[in-house]
């Protein structure tokens, strides 16, 4: 942004016309990155909602016609989905399980094996 | 004729100076604004380098490496639980102003729950799915990674609940446990259960529940938060806010990156914790609680525990996150003063971070 070189001892109308001119600037450097950058637009608007959040849109209600009640199909389709997410869960556990058994057995040494009886003949 | 006298003309020049320097604040606050928006920043990732070394549907288990990129092989392992309705990164929020990166350099192999973004197959995800699941998952990693028996676990908010359910049903695998801001007395006023409560709502549809938007969530918290409820509040909060330096908007703007992105919550997760902790139910207190068919025994925690509370919390008040030594008789009280979020991330949060240094390292 330029930098404010506003000299205090012009006469007031002096300073208001800089001034001015300094607004004209940052509003050309607003609109600028309004241009150039999508992401710049996002921010603005969120400090427009009072906030910094960065990377994103500020959290606002969907449309009514954004949250439609689901069909039945939906729900049906959710549910075997997140039934799926499940099973990918069992899935570590179970390796998880076949890992930890390895370890114990590295850990535990192999017990040595009893002679086998000599044949009597 | 209607001249104006000397002393009216002083007066008005007086007039259009103030004006005039009035004109020169506002657009001085618009040109720091421009600045701190245009910036790059350390926004909406951990600050401490970190990789992935587990995932489950949006879960990433995290661990976090030393200066020269590798994890911190061979020293006490610590897993960072935070709550599944907010980002994880308030735990890791900026260099120098992580609370994991501080444990991780003082010796710890610290590993963080980044519970992600639920989408809307995970409305049916309920307390079971998080604590027997989830968690269990990622303390069972840290163990096959290092080779250890038991961790310790850091639990904060609604991640400290869960935490210390996990450590009633699986005492043997925690060594020791710190709960942050965790409330357990349900009955005491405050809290996200206490809105509902307040508005009279029964909490949210537990046989066919629904993914609560961000906004929503949102809203829950700003109710709790007097001051942040209203946007004219927060565009005059933060106009007002524009004198500061950039550095520190750039701070304030990292930290707003985490209140101000909140993630859908699980309605079914809701329900169960209204319907199970809430006001009424209270089943911390009460030992009524259950975890799938599991019941639970705090009575079964007997590692030793640190409970956190914060004097200004609106979230978690702290009479009820203190109630725990009524259920935990063992527990270590430490109340600090400031909010919620400040005490892990904020200016003072010093005070938390060395302590649970000294209790994690005992």
């Amino acid at each position: 942004m330029a930098e404010d070189k506003t000299n205090f001892d012009a006469p007031l109308i002096e300073r208001w016309l800089a001034e001015q001119q300094q607004w004209q600037k940052t509003l050309l450097t607003y609109m600028d990155s309004m241009v150039k950058s999508e992401d710049f637009l996002v921010h603005l608007g969120n400090a427009m909602r009072g906030s910094l959040l960065a990377g994103k849109a500020y959290p606002t209600q969907p449309a009514p016609a954004a949250s439609a009640p689901e069909t039945p199909s939906d729900d049906k389709l959710d549910q075997i989905l997140f039934a799926l997410r499940q099973l990918e869960g069992q899935v570590h556990d179970l390796r998880l399980t076949l890992d930890e058994l390895q370890a114990d057995k590295k850990r535990t040494p192999r017990k040595a094996q009893p002679p086998k009886p000599k044949d009597p003949q | 004729m209607n001249e104006a006298g000397p002393e009216q003309e002083r007066d008005q020049e007086r007039e259009l100076e103030a004006l005039l320097e009035l004109s020169r604040r506002g657009r001085a606050k618009l040109e720091r604004l421009h600045e701190v928006l245009t910036t790059p920043g350390h926004f909406g990732t951990g600050a401490t380098p970190a990789t992935v070394v587990y995932r489950e549907n949006k879960l990433r288990l995290l661990r976090l490496l030393d200066e020269t990129g590798q994890p911190r092989e061979g020293r006490p392992p610590v897993l960072f639980v935070p709550a599944p309705v907010s980002r994880y990164f308030i735990l890791d929020l900026l260099p120098g102003r992580s609370f994991a990166g501080h444990v991780a350099a003082a010796g710890f192999d610290v590993y963080i729950a980044d519970f992600g973004t639920p989408s809307r197959e995970d409305r049916f995800a309920d307390l079971e799915y998080y604590v027997e699941g989830l968690v269990r998952r990622c303390v069972r990693t840290v163990s096959s990674l290092t080779g250890e028996d038991e961790i310790s676990v850091v639990g904060y908010c609604l991640g400290g609940t869960l935490s210390l359910l996990y450590s009633a049903l699986h005492p043997e695998t925690v060594r020791r446990l710190v709960l942050l801001t965790t409330s357990v007395d349900g009955d005491v006023e405050g809290g996200i259960p206490w809105v509902a409560h307040r508005m009279g709502l029964s909490g949210e549809p537990y046989d066919n529940p629904r993914l609560v938007p961000a906004a929503e969530v949102k809203s829950w918290f700003e109710m709790l938060a007097p001051g942040s409820n209203s946007t004219l509040g927060r565009v005059s909060d933060l106009w007002d806010r524009l004198d500061d330096a950039p550095e520190r908007l750039r701070e304030v703007r990292t930290m707003a990156s985490w209140v101000d992105d909140v993630v859908p919550a699980p309605g079914r997760l809701l329900a169960e914790l209204y319907r199970k902790l809430g006001p009424g139910s209270n089943g911390l207190m009460k030992g009524t609680v259950s975890v799938g068919e599991q019941a639970v025994d705090l009575a079964a925690v007997r590692m030793p525990v640190l409970s956190v509370s914060a004097e200004k919390d609106t979230i978690a008040p702290p009479a009820g996150v203190d109630a725990v030594r009524r259920v935990v008789p063992h527990v270590e009280i430490l109340r600090l003063p400031g909010g919620h979020v400040g005490i892990v991330a904020g200016r003072a949060a010093a005070a938390l971070w060395k302590r649970t240094v000294e209790f994690l390292g005992a």
